[in-house]
């Protein structure tokens, strides 16, 4: 290679570092765990497995990946799922599938507060969602005392775990929600509207879009898209334990950030948090399947994610989240 | 070249951009004890490129540099410009607006007057008092940076970088050193008056210090410099020496911008002013007030009017129209949009939705300089662009958008590679285009402009000027707030003059030129 063509390819790598690392990765990582375990996708049932792991998890990142594009941060994320899959199957003896509703709206609720505590009251979304995540953690303590919850019920198994061309059911749940924002991000003026809020609140504001409708409803799409997964998640593991969702806000951070949306907003997007939570949690089942220590697993979360903000952030327009 | 006056020469400087974009082409200039020195030249000729060499921010890729006829390495750094003797005074963000000015005239210098770990207060409020005295700034010590006037804010920097220069540099200890101060168009955000005080401030600090003013204001350059440099892309294409030769402002005018003067074409602007009488009134504005800002505001807007708001800074007229577009919120009065009242309190996107149009000048305000131009232009004219398969569900076509884009370009000579490039890329007259382009294609009743060219050469200033007198002859009523008294002269039917809020005088057209002496 010439001079200029060693030039053009380090400004081309500098422009898209925010897709070569991501794709990179990937690749990296099934080669890596493919030598480091021989039985690492070898079969079917393998690959079954690590959808099962994978697919609830895409579905709250979504959520999160809006709310960050928009500039923001939604905390509780995982404590909504863990109080929409408590109260699912807290009702569902009492009130069958119409718990999924209960469920639902409990969780937009809590999306609508997030979104006023940040549109109304101007308490930045740090803060705000911090305090919130806490309010479902104690409600799902409260409802459930602690207690594990267990349905044997097939019906109940059966709306994440039917198998359609040998898939699970939440796999196709899964796609279609992605598919769901990846059209609403890029085909509609409101996804539109998501990016401007994230890349220039004051520009968004001065050209006609409504920036508090937008900020709560991306809050309350967020949530409702981590009580879906809640609901989901319970099927899958037949039922529901306080252990849900717990250590999984760095995780879920981390595939949003690796897939390469900036923590400034309006840069990334919904396809590139599909890579993320691939790699996020294929690394995480690949290192389990290892035998390494769930506490270990934590600290190369937490390394990956600040990581990846560093690499991915727009450092043009740093400023404090809100 | 080298005479015994001379502190800092730069001689045959080039820098090249991405190895295509050369920037300054073998530049040599040359900066003498006790003088303003003007760099003047449009956006993009080389201004900043060679002030950021000056102070260590890029690296030429040749030239030398010569200190009091030694030479000497380029700085590294801003640090070590200063060093040498060099500071610069930015266009804006220079100030730190909650420090108190005592403490803003000693950041970063604290180091310098501590003992035992404690700094030492009454020295530096003692020290401010005595420089402020001698330099002739006049304003409370004690109060914070964000409350003073932006011209002794301004005064305030520029002490400072003194200041900084005479503690930190490296002199032999002997020879008294004179400071080089680069100020980057200083006057960008000040009024006629606080103009006119600054340099005045200037002329009295030349005595000890020497400046490098950088500038596209051609009557301010002309009156306060000794020597005049005129870049144009990249090449120093004339010196003058003010002291020895005769120079007009059109001729200066000429070796900017390589052509003929807009103040000569001006005359065929003049058309469209004055022809709304007896048209419908779109919108009336009754008693508005914001307090502390704007008192009792009342006019009548007509179809294809404009109405200017003039005066100082500060006289509460970019408030005006920020709050009749609502970005900010007047506290009562009305405002009656045909024949409706606005609610005082909506936000911008309802007062887009009757037909308020709001348009400003400053980069980065409104524009997403991270977005492709195609996206800026269909962000206000979505249902333009959007498909609706569902009655509820908008989806945008990006065909359409293209299309939009590509007119809109075409029509404005916007000049750029394609519909996808990125604004922030675009210089600075094609990036306003981008910005009036959409409400060109919006269309609204009426349009709220706010400095509408500032920061632009006077080549692009032309072309928007031509589009806004296209909308203006297409129906559409206008709102002028601006520094710029020719802006006036070319857009308004009517000039409402302001002081501290309180309207003073409404003048015509004819009346204003008259009186501004165009």
């Amino acid at each position: 290679m010439t001079m200029a063509q060693v030039w053009v390819f380090r400004e081309w790598l500098q422009r898209n570092l925010n897709t070569v690392i991501p794709v990179a990765g990937f690749i990296v990582l099934i080669l890596g765990l493919r030598i480091a375990n021989p039985y690492f996708l070898t079969s079917w049932d393998s690959l079954i497995t690590l959808i099962y792991g994978t697919s609830w998890f895409l579905i709250a990142a979504c959520g999160l990946t809006l709310v960050i594009l928009m500039g923001s941060f939604d905390f509780s994320v995982p404590s909504v799922l863990k109080l929409s899959a408590m109260i699912f199957a807290i009702l569902y003896p009492s009130l069958g599938f119409s718990s999924i509703l209960v469920s639902v709206a409990v969780g937009l609720i809590f999306g609508f507060i997030n979104g006023t505590l940040l549109a109304r009251f101007n308490i930045p979304s740090f803060m705000a969602t911090l305090a919130t995540s806490m309010m479902a953690e104690g409600l799902a303590q409260v409802i459930s005392g602690g207690y594990t919850r267990i349905i044997t019920d097939p019906a109940f198994r059966a709306i994440s775990t039917t198998m359609i061309l040998g898939l699970p059911s939440i796999f196709y749940w899964a796609i279609l929600i992605w598919a769901a924002c990846l059209f609403l991000t890029f085909m509609t003026p409101f996804g539109r509207a998501i990016y401007a809020v994230g890349g220039n609140i004051v520009g968004a504001r001065l050209a006609g879009i409504n920036v508090k409708m937008v900020r709560t409803a991306v809050f309350m799409i967020c949530a409702l898209l981590a009580s879906i997964a809640g609901v989901l998640y319970a099927s899958q593991i037949q039922g529901a334990h306080m252990q849900v969702g717990v250590l999984d806000m760095i995780p879920l951070f981390a595939s949003v950030v690796v897939g390469g949306t900036a923590l400034t907003g309006g840069v990334g997007g919904i396809h590139r948090t599909l890579l993320g939570v691939l790699i996020i949690r294929w690394l995480d089942s690949g290192l389990s399947m290892l035998a390494i220590d769930l506490n270990v697993r934590m600290i190369i979360f937490g390394a990956i994610a600040i990581t990846m903000a560093i690499l991915t952030i727009d450092r043009r327009r740093i400023k404090i989240m809100k | 070249m080298s005479t015994t006056n001379s502190i800092l020469e730069v001689r045959n400087i080039s820098k090249t951009f991405d190895r295509v974009v050369k920037a300054l082409d073998n530049v040599s200039i040359e900066i003498r004890r006790n003088e303003i020195i003007s760099v003047v030249g449009e956006n993009g000729a080389g201004k900043s490129t060679l002030m950021k060499i000056l102070v260590g921010i890029y690296q030429p890729d040749s030239g030398e540099m010569y200190y009091l006829g030694r030479r000497i390495p380029f700085p590294k750094s801003p640090l070590d410009a200063l060093r040498k003797g060099i500071s610069i005074v930015y266009q804006e963000r220079g100030v730190i607006p909650h420090l108190k000015v005592y403490q803003f005239l000693f950041l970063g210098l604290e180091e310098k007057f501590t003992k035992l770990g404690r700094l030492q207060l009454g020295k530096i409020i003692g020290l401010t008092q005595s420089i402020f005295e001698e330099l002739g700034i006049k304003c409370d010590l004690a109060s914070s940076m964000y409350e003073l006037p932006p011209s002794v804010q301004k005064m305030v920097e520029i002490a400072r970088a003194i200041l900084s220069v005479k503690l930190m540099v490296e002199g032999d200890g002997e020879s008294e050193v004179t400071p080089i101060i680069i100020l980057d168009e200083p006057t960008a955000p000040l009024s006629t008056e606080e103009r006119d005080a600054l340099f005045n401030y200037l002329l009295n600090l030349k005595k000890s210090n020497s400046f490098i003013f950088v500038s596209h204001i051609i009557p301010e350059v002309m009156k306060f410099s000794d020597r005049i440099y005129v870049l144009r892309d990249g090449k120093v294409v004339a010196h003058h020496d003010l002291s020895s030769e005769k120079v007009t402002e059109d001729q200066l005018f000429r070796e900017i911008v390589g052509r003929e003067s807009y103040y000569s074409l001006w005359a065929r602007y003049v058309y469209g002013v004055g022809k709304a009488e007896g048209k419908r009134v779109v919108l009336s504005v009754r008693n508005l007030t914001k307090k502390g800002y704007f008192e009792n505001i009342s006019f009548d807007l007509h179809e294809g009017e404009c109405i200017g708001f003039f005066g100082p800074a500060g006289c509460g007229k970019s408030e005006i129209a920020r709050a009749l577009y609502g970005e900010i919120f007047a506290d009562h009065g009305e405002i009656i949009m045909d024949g409706k009242h606005v609610k005082l309190k909506s936000e911008p996107y309802a007062r887009i939705k009757i037909g308020i149009g709001y348009f400003s000048g400053e980069t980065g305000k409104e524009l997403f300089l991270f977005w492709p131009i195609r996206k800026n232009l269909s962000l206000v004219n979505f249902e333009k662009v959007c498909k609706k398969p569902l009655k509820i569900i908008s989806v945008i076509s990006f065909n359409a958008e293209r299309a939009l884009a590509e007119k809109i370009m075409k029509k404005l000579r916007i000049r750029a590679p394609s519909t996808e490039t990125e604004c922030y890329s675009l210089s600075g007259g094609n990036k306003q285009k981008v910005s009036v382009g959409k409400w060109l294609e919006k269309s609204p009743r009426v349009l709220i402009l706010e400095d509408p060219t500032i920061g632009i050469d006077v080549g692009a200033r032309e072309e928007i000027y031509e589009v806004l007198l296209e909308m203006k002859g297409n129906g559409i009523a206008m709102i002028l707030a601006s520094d710029d008294p020719k802006e006036y002269a070319i857009l308004c039917d009517k000039i409402i003059s302001l002081k501290n809020g309180v309207v003073q005088a409404i003048y015509t057209n004819e009346e204003f030129r008259r009186l501004m002496g165009l």
